[in-house]
C-alpha cells in the first residue's frame, strides 16, 4: 500500500463529522440543495478546500485548460477582463457563496477567458477534473445544471412562482382552498317579492347564472337559477310578473366561507345542486357555482374581454377591475411569465379603455371631431402592471390654428370626463397631469409634431423628461394612422440629431442599478424604513426601457415595448444578439419581481410600492436578481461606450 | 532474549504481534525541511479530553485533517471517538458534549491510535495550544501502544500573533483568531470541527507566512523559536 492510500484507508473509515458539515452548507444553494445525497457526498469527499488572500489570482487564461471546478465557501470571487479599449480592467462579475465557477471553461475544455481573483479573502471548494466529470456522469440535476448555468437557474425561479402562486390559491388540484376566497364577486340578491321578470334581468345584467332571494336581515331564504328559469319557461302557465317566491328553490343549501371547495364539491354532487351559499354569522357573503369550483382550472381571459367590451355602464367595468387581479393571480399561477401578464394587463387595460370612451360618447353625444385617443409611457409601451397611473393625450386632425383651438374646445370636456371615468376604473389620476384633459395634451397632429420637434432641437431637462414619455406612444382608441405619421416624423428627427441623442444617453446613465464593487447591493432606507431597499421600478427597469428606447429611436425602429425594440435592435445587429438575450432575461426576472411584491402587497391591503428587501428574497432570487441588475449595468456601460461618455 | 529486549518496558496487553508490526513499519518524523510550506504535508489535529489535568484526564476523542499541496483534503480526514468505560461523566461533558453512551460505543484506544499515527505518517503536526495536545497524545500513545511520540507540534496560538503582530489580543484564544479572520464554522468543540476551523486559519497563517518570507517549514520553526526568545525576554523585562 502507497504511503497516500494508506492515509487515505485510515481516513475514510469513519463517517466524518466535517464533510458533514460541508454537504449541510452545500445544501443551502442551487444546484446542490436538488442533488441527491450520495453524489453530494462524492462532491465533498472529493474536494479540497483552499485559501485565497484577497487579490491573489485565482485562475487566468494564461493558466491553460481549466482543471478545477471551484466553489466558494467564503467570500467573494470578481472576475477581471482586460478593457478592450482602454487600459484597466473591468469587473465582470462576482461570485460568492454557494456560487462556482468557470463551467463554461471546463465544459469547454479551455483556459478560462477572465481573471478570477479573490476580490476578499476567500475559501474556495475545489473539486479536480476527473471528478467533476464522475460527477456531471452521475447526477443529472448536476449535468443539467452544468449545461445550462443561469438559465437552468431561471428555470428553477420560474417553478418556484409557479409554486407559490399555486399555494396561495390553495393550488388548482386541492380542494382545500376556503370557500371564501373562491366566491370573487358579490352575490346577486333580491327581495321575495320583486317580479320575476325583474330578477331574470338583474341576472343576464350581472352575467351569473343565480340570484339569492334574502330578508331583510340579509339571510338567504331562497335561490333561482337558470335551471329554475329553465322550468318557469317550461311551465306555459308560468307569469313573468309572479314575485320571484313563487318560483325559487325555497331554504338554499349553505356553507360558512371557511369550509373547503372540498365540502361544496360533497354537496353539490349529493344534491343536485349547482350553488352553495356562502352565510357568515347568519347574513349572506357569497355564492359559489360549480364553474367556480372548477374555474380555477381554466383561464378565462376571452370572457373577460368580452364582458369589459360589452360592459353597460361605467359600474360594471369597476367592478371588472377586481377580477382582472384574480386574473393575474391565476395566470401566474399556471405559470406565465411577467410578459405574458404585462400584455393580457395591458389588453384587458385597452378594452377598459376603449368601452370607457365609448360610454362616454353615448352619455355626453359625439363633440362632432374625429380623433385618437393616445396613451404614453408604460400604456404606451404595452408594460403596464397593475399598478397603473394614467398618461394620455388626444389627436385630431386641424387646418389650422383657428380650427385647432376650435377643436380643441369641442374636445377637452369629453376628454376631462374620460379622464374622470377611467379614474373610477382604477386608473389614477396623473400627478403631472400628463391627461387628454389638459390643454397642452389635446393636440392637432401638425401640432404633435412641432411638439416633438421642439424635445428634439432643445435638449433642456423637461424637454428630455418629456420626450422618455411621449415618444412612447401608441393610439388606444381612434385612427391609428395619425399617429404613425407623427412616429415617423419623430424617428427621422432624431435619427439626425446626434447631439439628442448623447443628450438622451446622458439622461439614461443617471439611474445607476443598485449593484456595487464590494458589497452585492447598493441599499438606501426611506424614511422610517426598517430594512434598507432599492427600487425595482427606477433602478432595476428603467436603465433597460431607457437603453433600449434611446437604441430604437437612433435606429428608426418604430416599436414601443421594450422586448420589442431589444429584439429588433438585435435583428439589425445593433446589439449582439447573447445580449440582447441576456438583457431580455434579466428585464424579465426584474419585472416577474415587482409583479410578485405588487400581488403580495394586494393581498395583504397594502399599498403598491416597489421597493424591495432583497434580503426578504431567498438565495437563488437574490442572486438573479443581482445578475439582472448587473445586466443593466453592462448596457448603461455599453451606451457610455456609444456615445463616449 | 537479549538485555536490551528485556530492559525495555513490556508493551501493553492490548497490542498483539500485527499491531506491533505496523508499529514498526511507521515512518520517522521529518525534520523541518527546506521545502515550500505548500509542498508540506501537515496534520492539523485537535482532542477532546475528559478534562484539563495534564496528568489525570484522558483523551476521549480525536479529529485530524490533512493539509496537502496547500490544500483541506476532505479525502484525507481522521475522526474517532475512543473506548473509554471507566470515564465518569464530568462537567467537561459540557464542552466536548461526549457522553458515556458515545465513550461506550467508541473504537478500542490502541487500535484508534495506531490509525492515527499512520494516518499522521511522518508530517509535523499543527494545533492551537499544541504543547497541550502534545502532553496528552504523548501520553495517550505510551499508555495504550508503548510508543513514543516524537512528531514535531507548530503551535498555531504562536504562529497567529507572530505573523500578525499588530493584531493586539491578549491570550488569544482559537475563537478570538475565528472572529479575527470572520472564519464561519457550523460546529464548535467537537474534535474533528475544531480540527477543520485551525486547519482553515493555518491555510491563512501559511499564506499569510509566504508573503513574510517565511515559505519553508525551516523558516518558520525557526522564527518561531526566535518570537519565543524575544517574548520571554520582553517578559522577564
Amino acid at each position: 500500500m502507497s504511503k497516500k492510500d494508506a492515509y487515505s484507508q485510515a481516513g475514510r473509515t469513519a463517517v466524518l463529522q466535517n464533510i458533514q458539515g460541508t454537504l449541510q452548507f452545500l445544501q443551502r444553494f442551487p444546484p446542490f440543495k436538488q442533488m441527491e445525497h450520495s453524489h453530494l457526498a462524492f462532491l465533498v469527499e472529493q474536494c479540497q478546500l483552499r485559501f485565497h488572500a484577497s487579490g491573489e489570482s485565482i485562475i487566468k487564461p494564461a493558466d491553460g485548460p481549466v482543471e478545477h471546478f471551484y466553489i466558494v465557501k467564503q467570500g467573494r470571487v470578481v472576475g477581471e477582463r482586460q478593457h478592450v479599449s482602454q487600459a484597466g480592467v473591468e469587473t465582470t462579475f462576482e461570485i460568492t457563496s454557494g456560487e462556482c465557477f468557470p463551467l463554461a471553461a471546463l465544459l469547454g475544455e479551455r483556459a478560462t477567458r477572465t481573471e478570477h481573483v479573490a476580490g476578499e479573502d476567500t475559501f474556495c471548494l475545489q473539486l479536480n477534473k476527473a471528478a467533476f466529470i464522475r460527477l456531471f456522469s452521475m447526477s443529472d440535476v448536476f449535468r443539467d445544471f452544468a449545461l445550462r448555468g443561469v438559465s437552468s437557474l431561471l428555470d428553477q425561479v420560474n417553478q418556484q412562482v409557479r409554486h407559490r402562486a399555486v399555494e396561495t390559491l390553495g393550488s388548482q388540484y386541492s380542494l382545500n382552498t376556503p370557500l371564501g376566497e373562491l366566491a370573487m364577486r358579490h352575490p346577486v340578491v333580491c327581495t321575495p317579492d320583486m317580479p320575476l321578470r325583474e330578477a331574470v334581468r338583474l341576472m343576464h345584467e350581472q352575467q351569473v347564472g343565480s340570484i339569492v332571494i334574502i330578508d331583510p336581515q340579509r339571510f338567504p331564504i331562497g335561490i333561482f337559477t337558470l335551471r329554475d328559469l329553465r322550468q318557469v319557461v317550461a311551465d306555459a302557465s308560468a307569469e313573468l310578473s309572479a314575485p320571484i317566491a313563487l318560483h325559487m328553490t325555497a331554504a338554499p343549501f349553505y356553507l360558512a366561507p371557511d369550509a373547503t371547495a372540498f365540502d361544496a364539491a360533497m354537496a353539490m354532487t349529493e344534491r343536485h345542486i349547482a350553488h352553495v351559499c356562502l352565510v357568515h354569522e347568519r347574513r349572506l357573503c357569497g355564492v359559489v357555482s360549480e364553474r367556480d369550483l372548477f374555474s380555477l382550472q381554466r383561464v378565462d381571459l376571452v370572457h373577460l374581454a368580452r364582458t369589459i367590451r360589452h360592459a353597460p355602464r361605467l359600474d360594471t367595468l369597476v367592478s371588472l377591475r377586481g377580477e382582472i387581479s384574480q386574473l393575474v393571480e391565476r395566470m401566474l399561477a399556471h405559470g406565465a411569465s411577467s410578459t405574458q401578464i404585462t400584455q393580457i394587463i395591458t389588453l384587458l387595460n385597452d378594452h377598459t379603455v376603449c368601452r370607457v370612451i365609448e360610454l362616454a360618447l353615448a352619455e355626453r353625444g359625439d363633440p362632432g371631431v374625429a380623433f385618437s385617443w393616445l396613451c404614453f409611457g408604460s400604456e404606451g409601451r404595452g408594460e403596464q402592471t397593475l399598478f397603473t397611473d394614467q398618461d394620455n393625450g388626444i389627436l385630431f386632425e386641424a387646418d389650422d390654428t383657428a380650427q385647432a383651438d376650435a377643436h380643441r374646445r369641442a374636445l377637452l370636456p369629453l376628454a376631462q370626463y374620460i379622464n374622470q371615468c377611467l379614474a373610477q376604473c382604477g386608473f389614477s389620476l396623473c400627478q403631472g397631469n400628463i391627461m387628454a384633459g389638459n390643454p397642452d395634451l389635446c393636440l392637432s397632429r401638425s401640432e404633435w409634431a412641432r411638439r416633438f420637434a421642439g424635445f428634439v432641437r432643445e435638449a433642456s431637462p423637461e424637454n428630455l423628461l418629456g420626450s422618455s414619455i411621449y415618444f412612447d406612444l401608441r393610439a388606444v382608441w381612434g385612427d391609428e394612422q395619425a399617429v404613425e405619421q407623427l412616429r415617423q416624423g419623430m424617428l427621422a428627427q432624431v435619427r439626425d440629431n446626434r447631439i439628442f441623442q448623447r443628450m438622451m444617453a446622458d439622461n439614461a446613465l443617471r439611474q445607476r442599478p443598485p449593484v456595487g464593487r464590494l458589497r452585492d447591493f447598493v441599499l438606501t432606507r426611506q424614511g422610517t424604513d426598517k430594512a434598507a431597499t432599492l427600487d425595482l421600478k427606477v433602478q432595476g427597469l428603467t436603465p433597460f426601457v431607457d437603453g433600449a428606447r434611446l437604441l430604437a429611436l437612433a435606429n428608426g425602429i418604430g416599436a414601443c415595448n421594450t422586448l420589442e425594440r431589444l429584439r429588433q435592435l438585435v435583428a439589425r445587429e445593433v446589439i449582439d444578439a447573447l445580449d440582447g438575450a441576456a438583457f431580455e432575461e434579466a428585464y424579465h426576472f426584474i419585472q416577474q419581481t415587482r409583479m410578485q411584491q405588487h400581488q403580495r402587497q394586494s393581498r395583504a391591503n397594502q399599498a403598491y410600492s416597489n421597493r424591495l428587501d432583497p434580503d426578504s428574497l431567498n438565495q437563488l432570487d437574490r442572486r438573479i436578481l443581482r445578475e439582472s441588475l448587473r445586466q443593466a449595468q453592462r448596457l448603461q456601460s455599453s451606451l457610455a461606450l456609444r456615445y463616449q461618455l | 532474549m537479549s538485555l536490551f529486549t528485556w530492559l525495555r518496558p513490556s508493551l501493553p496487553a492490548a497490542v498483539d504481534p500485527a499491531m506491533r508490526q505496523r508499529l514498526a513499519q511507521l515512518p520517522k518524523p521529518a525534520p523541518p525541511g527546506v521545502h515550500p510550506l505548500r509542498e508540506q504535508r501537515w496534520v492539523v489535529i485537535d482532542l477532546e479530553t475528559s478534562g484539563l489535568n495534564l496528568n489525570r484526564d484522558q483523551v476521549l476523542s480525536i479529529g485530524a485533517v490533512a493539509i496537502e499541496d496547500g490544500a483541506i483534503d476532505f479525502s484525507q480526514q481522521f475522526e474517532r471517538t475512543l473506548h473509554r468505560p471507566a470515564q465518569k461523566t464530568n462537567p467537561s461533558v459540557l464542552i466536548h458534549g461526549l457522553g458515556p453512551d458515545a465513550l461506550a460505543a467508541g473504537s478500542a484506544p490502541a487500535t484508534a491510535l495506531l490509525e492515527l499515527l499512520e494516518f499522521i505518517g511522518d508530517s509535523p503536526l499543527l494545533a492551537f495550544h499544541a504543547p497541550f495536545d502534545q502532553h496528552m497524545l504523548g501520553r495517550a500513545l505510551k499508555d495504550s501502544l508503548g510508543h513514543r511520540l516524537q512528531h514535531s507540534f507548530y503551535d498555531v496560538a504562536e504562529i497567529a500573533p507572530m505573523l500578525n503582530p499588530d493584531t493586539v489580543m491578549r491570550e488569544a484564544g482559537l475563537d478570538d483568531w475565528i472572529g479575527h479572520f470572520g472564519l464561519q464554522v457550523d460546529e464548535r468543540h467537537h474534535a474533528s470541527a475544531d480540527a477543520q476551523v485551525t486547519a482553515e486559519l493555518a491555510l491563512i497563517l501559511f499564506s499569510q507566512a509566504r508573503r513574510q518570507q517565511l515559505d519553508s517549514p525551516l523558516q518558520l520553526s525557526t522564527r518561531l523559536q526566535q518570537w519565543r526568545r524575544r517574548k520571554a525576554q520582553s517578559h522577564s523585562w
